[in-house]
């Protein structure tokens, strides 16, 4: 009979170390860090960190149906027995025999009538008392309490039974159970509620789950159920119990026990083992028949049931602490967090740890935050210095740009680039063609010529489409009467290209000069040299160099170069010629590169310098513009856009304009970076009303409007709005509140289409400083008074003296402040909760040191009500 | 009071004694391979007379008909009494004097011809499934009745409402009294972990199929100072054995359950002649003077006769008192 008992598992209370396993008999370990020298040769290993050494066995009761660990400190290692015939054993592990529990080991609680003992469970306070649930009999209980202090059996024990039972010390049985209880039914698990410890018992009946109330026992609520099989209480939140039928667990609340809070998925196979994890809230795990997995349920956020239709969330995972054994049994470590050991049928044990799950959170800003177990990492980005800004994720640098009042430069345009940092080209670009849109949009607009104005937004691709006219000339290269042999090519719409590149200034002037001066200045000499040579100044670009050789950290490189280049010949044949075409190759600056490319190459064919990648755009943009003829030109800007799209690169902004084609561009640019906030700024900044009633458009500002209260930006988000919706009046909010008079139900705010909208949800009205609109403290409807003010009991309309509570010197030191103030501190404001209310300045003073409404007879928690009123915005004003 | 109507469809049948061998291998399977059948209610008891087959409609199926297995043609369900708790004050009475005047009385006053069955665990009311209407009627205002279907309790409530007497139609026989037999031996009723059934397979498997092996058979006919009972039953995975002392002692003492007190039983058989299936009451007439003096008894019916344990001679003699003051 003994080979078809599975043994099972139980830690010691107490000793975080110790745990019996019992089946047939009972043996103690002792579980240590393996390969220590305590660990000898015979310890089992049960992980690759832990060991288990025997201590102790144990088989002097046999029959054994069920064990429970005597919960208290002392006597260390007693143990209840419940056996097959319904007597419940003390029995000891490992003591020596002058221990403290010897007068218990070996007691015996016999029940009236012989039958399997099912379950068994210590009162966790009242130690002294056993609950042993039994199977049904016609004329007796079946849960008994038995009081393992009791000292003999106070009815004579007749002969006939020590015959049955054949005891020999009769001083050892106890026959009378402290406590009787169910009658007429069976019991197959019980535990008692740690709520009412001394109380209340909770009991798997046969057909129901039932609480007895020891104080009244003929008294016991209960309900029907299937789910009457190990009945176990959380440890963390004791009114959720879980029992369990079959494949099926019930999780009751014992506040509402008439039925269970919830079912988890039925399980095919008939579960043997459920148990709430000790070390962590609301985790259960269960055990199904010839398993190799054990299912963890974490109800960590089931919300306690407010309502019928709460559906908690639970997840459900499961754990395979062995690889392909199955389990018998197992057991929850009682400190260790989420530790279990579990074992086999064959007795193989296994030390295992059930991993928590990580759950993790990006905050508004860039920082991560990650739980494991009982611990919470935070991982922030690295603010030092030595981490390049373009290495920054681009949450952070739109925070930063925000704060440096990026985007809101609408006069130097350009600007705004040095605002979000002046370390990326493309922002650079960006902003220069934008910059330079603006201007000549603005030029175009004292020509009167408005029809040029969408030409210009459209970009340089739509431009050079529309050109027509052009001019070849020839020219000498200058400071030379050499004549070139390349053609330049000349017209209207290509000089407006330039224009756009930067290249020239605006006006009828298309000298250069002020550009290379410019570049000179900002140090960039090979590209300055570059742009002088493509204006056929090979002096000037030999000047160029040479300066930059002789400046501040110049690169000496550059008068090798100045040298090679005076030596240019256009000798088709030069060895010049043929050096040069081959070694530039190896030049690491780009525009030096190109210049030799340029020299080198035939009329006409310039795809080196065309598609050279490293030049900006808007250089070899304006290259094309001078350089390729009409059939040429469109081809490559046709090309050079679809390249700009595909890589999201914002220099192809100067190509597209800001057209569809701009929106396509900056949305695969927002695809590859994130960064909606450029994207918001730029298609605000002058696109045409049809671009930004893309969604795309609206999307990206909407999402950099959330992002910026988010960061709880609240001004900034404010002064993007502002932004916004002088750029674009169409998304300027309407009115939406209003205040409306008691007695006629008007808006009080007669003149509110007259005057601005001054924000969101409020309507401002009687503002003092205005003469033309001066004190109105009755509805301009009805002619009712005002409601009045609970702080200042003045009819509101009557501006806002000084604030009472606060000093004068208070004041004085917020004089400014206070004036940007006024206009608010006259506001209506009003709880939404108890309607009180009055001059927003009031309001604010008093609820900087109250929370309750000022109002005398009310105690409504104005202050708290308002969720957000606690949060302080991030951006000051 | 809680009446369950419980989830078994059973059929009550006899096997001769010359028949056994026959159903050697069903009884087998049904009473140690547990696994191997779906049969959830099994009771087999040996009289002097036959062996009385209890059991569902699983179990059923493994009997093969022959001339040696009779069938009693009604489909029988089992009802069963679930006191709340409350009955914890009451009388320490056990068995059917508990249920005598609440269930038992009621029905043989409507003719409901009712078979019982106790076990160590509890006892059992079997009804015909034809009769369950009146059952209801007649014990609804006393009952919180359910019906157990596929584990759960339904309640039930009595549909149509009671028009008289003559409900089953049946005709109403005047009570009749019957002989009883008072052996000498005495009973015990006992359990078993259903674990441990294969430990005494062998000493269980004689008790059953070679009783009338020379050494004990020879005395049967001569006098029914001692009559052969034996009761086996396993009826939801509990297992109850009733048997006299003698055959206990091929028992080891340790895996049998008993009341702690190791109280013993006589009996008092019921019926000269085979009683029948239709006849009612017969339960009512015993169990009612038993239930007013308070005294505990189990009883057992078979196919042919009916059996009431109870704890001791004065009580046996008490019993024929008051039938024979019945009779007057």
């Amino acid at each position: 009979m003994s080979s078809g008992y599975k043994p099972d598992i139980l830690w010691s209370p107490h000793h975080a170390d110790r745990y019996v396993i019992c089946d047939t008999e009972l043996s103690l370990y002792r579980i240590g860090p393996a390969g220590s020298p305590e660990t000898k040769a015979g310890a089992l290993p049960l992980s690759e960190q832990t060991a288990a050494t025997l201590l102790a066995i144990n088989s002097d009761t046999p029959y054994m149906k069920c064990v429970a660990w005597y919960p208290k400190h002392e006597p260390e290692c007693l143990l209840a027995v419940g056996q097959a015939n319904g007597r419940v054993v003390l029995t000891s592990l490992g003591q020596s025999h002058n221990s403290k529990c010897k007068e218990l080991v070996g007691k015996e609680f016999v029940p009236k009538h012989a039958r399997q003992c099912n379950t068994l469970a210590w009162n966790p306070v009242d130690s002294n008392w056993l609950a042993a649930g039994l199977d049904k009999h016609r004329a007796d209980f079946s849960v008994l309490i038995w009081d393992i202090s009791s000292k003999f059996s106070p009815e004579a024990v007749p002969a006939e039974k020590v015959r049955l039972s054949g005891d020999v010390d009769s001083g050892l049985v106890v026959t009378k159970p402290l406590y009787e209880l169910g009658q007429n039914d069976a019991c197959l698990s019980l535990c008692w509620l740690p709520r009412d410890h001394q109380k209340l018992l909770l009991a798997g009946m046969h057909r129901n789950l039932a609480i007895f109330d020891l104080r009244n026992t003929s008294q016991k609520t209960f309900v029907n159920t299937k789910a009457i099989q190990g009945v176990t209480v959380d440890p963390h939140f004791q009114d959720r119990v879980a029992s369990f039928f079959e494949g099926q667990v019930a999780i009751w609340d014992l506040r509402k026990f008439e039925k269970p809070v919830f079912t988890l998925t039925e399980q095919p196979k008939p579960l043997t083992k459920v148990a709430w994890c000790p070390t962590r809230m609301g985790l259960l795990a269960t055990l199904t028949r010839d398993s190799n997995i054990i299912r963890l349920y974490d109800m960590q956020h089931t919300p306690m049931p407010f309502g019928d239709e709460v559906e908690p969330t639970i997840i459900e995972r499961s754990v395979q602490p062995c690889s392909e054994s199955i389990i018998s049994s197992f057991a929850w470590h009682p400190s260790a967090q989420n530790r279990m050991v579990v074992v086999s049928p064959n007795r193989v044990m296994n030390d295992f740890t059930v991993f928590e799950r990580i759950s993790l959170a990006w905050s508004s800003t860039t920082a991560l935050m990650w739980a494991c177990g009982r611990h919470l990492y935070e991982c922030t980005e690295d603010a030092g210095q030595g981490a390049a800004a373009a290495e920054k994720d681009i949450a952070t640098k739109m925070r930063e740009r925000a704060q440096s009042h990026y985007g809101h430069d609408t006069v130097q345009v350009w600007r705004n680039h040095v605002l979000a940092g002046g370390d990326d080209p493309q922002l650079r670009s960006l902003w220069y063609t934008l910059h330079f849109m603006k201007q000549y949009t603005e030029n175009v607009e004292q020509k009167q010529q408005s029809n040029k104005q969408s030409l210009i937004y459209s970009g340089i691709k739509n431009i050079v489409k529309s050109s027509s006219g052009t001019t070849e000339t020839r020219r000498c290269w200058s400071g030379s009467d050499r004549q070139t042999d390349v053609p330049r090519y000349h017209s209207e719409e290509r000089s407006l290209a330039l224009q756009l590149c930067g290249w020239i200034s605006r006006g009828p002037d298309i000298d250069v000069e002020p550009f290379l001066k410019s570049l000179e200045q900002e140090g960039e000499w090979e590209r300055a040299a570059a742009v002088a040579l493509f204006n056929l100044d090979i002096r000037r670009a030999i000047q160029i160099l040479n300066k930059g050789a002789s400046a501040e950290k110049g690169d000496l490189n550059l008068n090798v170069v100045a040298m090679a280049l005076s030596g240019y010949t256009d000798e088709k044949n030069s060895l010049w010629r043929e050096m040069c075409s081959s070694l530039r190759l190896q030049l690491k600056k780009p525009y030096l590169c190109i210049m030799f490319a340029f020299l080198t190459s035939e009329p006409g064919t310039y795809d080196a310098v065309l598609y050279e990648s490293r030049v900006a755009v808007r250089d070899r943009v304006a290259f094309a513009c001078m350089f390729l003829n009409d059939a040429q030109l469109p081809r490559y800007i046709d090309k050079l856009t679809y390249e700009m799209k595909e890589a999201g690169n914002l220099e192809g902004i100067l190509l597209t304009g800001l057209t569809k084609d701009g929106v396509d561009l900056m949305e695969s640019y927002v695809d590859r970076t994130g960064d909606v906030q450029t994207a918001s700024f730029c298609m605000l900044k002058g696109s045409p009303g049809e671009v930004l009633k893309d969604p795309r458009v609206q999307c990206w500002i909407e999402n950099y409007r959330n992002l910026l209260d988010a960061w709880r930006f609240w001004h900034k988000r404010a002064e993007f709005d502002i932004h916004r919706s002088k750029l674009d009046p169409s998304s300027k909010p309407l009115p939406q509140v209003f205040v409306s008079c008691n007695f006629c139900g008007k808006s009080i705010s007669y003149s509110c289409s007259a005057i601005p909208h001054q924000g969101r949800g409020f309507s401002q009205y009687g503002v003092s400083g205005s003469p033309t609109k001066s004190k109105v403290t009755s509805c301009p409807g009805c002619r009712k008074p005002l409601p009045r003010c609970a702080l200042c009991l003045m009819n509101m309309g009557t501006p806002v003296s000084s604030c009472p509570g606060t000093g004068k010197a208070d004041e004085k030191a917020d004089l400014t402040r206070d004036k940007k103030l006024a206009q608010f501190n006259n506001w209506f404001t009003w709880c939404h909760n108890c309607r009180h209310g009055g001059h927003a300045g009031h309001m604010l003073s008093w609820f900087r040191d109250h929370s309750e409404c000022p109002v005398s007879a009310c105690t409504c928690k104005c202050m708290q009500l308002d969720t957000t009123g606690n949060l302080v915005p991030s951006d000051s004003v | 009071m809680d009446l369950h109507i419980l989830d078994h469809r059973l059929r009550v049948t006899s096997i001769s004694k010359t028949g056994l061998e026959q159903y050697t291998h069903p009884l087998i399977k049904l009473i140690f391979l547990r696994n191997r059948t779906r049969c959830k209610f099994f009771s087999l008891t040996e009289t002097p007379e036959n062996y009385t087959v209890v059991l569902d409609e699983e179990g059923f199926k493994e009997l093969q008909p022959s001339e040696h297995l009779q069938v009693e043609g009604s489909t029988w369900l089992p009802l069963n009494v679930v006191s709340n708790g409350n009955a914890s004050s009451s009388s320490q009475s056990v068995g059917v004097t508990k249920i005598a005047k609440s269930v038992i009385a009621p029905l043989a006053e409507q003719h409901v011809s009712v078979f019982m069955l106790s076990t160590y665990q509890t006892d059992f009311i079997l009804v015909r499934e034809k009769d369950l209407s009146v059952v209801v009627e007649s014990l609804v205002e006393e009952f919180n009745i359910f019906r157990e279907e596929g584990g759960e309790s339904v309640p039930v409530h009595s549909q149509d409402a009671c028009n008289g007497l003559q409900r089953n139609g049946r005709e109403v026989p005047h009570a009749t009294v019957h002989p009883v037999l008072i052996p000498e031996n005495q009973f015990c009723v006992m359990s078993l972990d259903p674990d441990t059934l294969p430990a005494i397979a062998t000493i269980l498997i004689d008790v059953l199929f070679y009783s009338n092996s020379p050494r004990e058979g020879a005395s049967i006919d001569q006098d029914m100072e001692c009559i052969k009972f034996f009761s086996f039953s396993m009826i939801d995975g509990y297992v109850s054995l009733v048997m006299d002392t003698e055959a206990q002692k091929q028992f080891p003492t340790d895996l049998l359950f008993t009341s702690s007190s190791g109280e013993l039983w006589r009996m008092v058989r019921i019926g000269g002649q085979p009683l029948g299936f239709d006849e009612c009451g017969i339960v009512a007439q015993i169990s009612q003077p038993l239930a007013d003096s308070d005294i505990s008894a189990y009883y057992i019916s078979t196919f042919s006769f009916d059996h009431a344990l109870v704890s001791t001679r004065k009580e046996v003699s008490f019993m024929i008192h008051s039938k024979s003051k019945r009779q007057d």
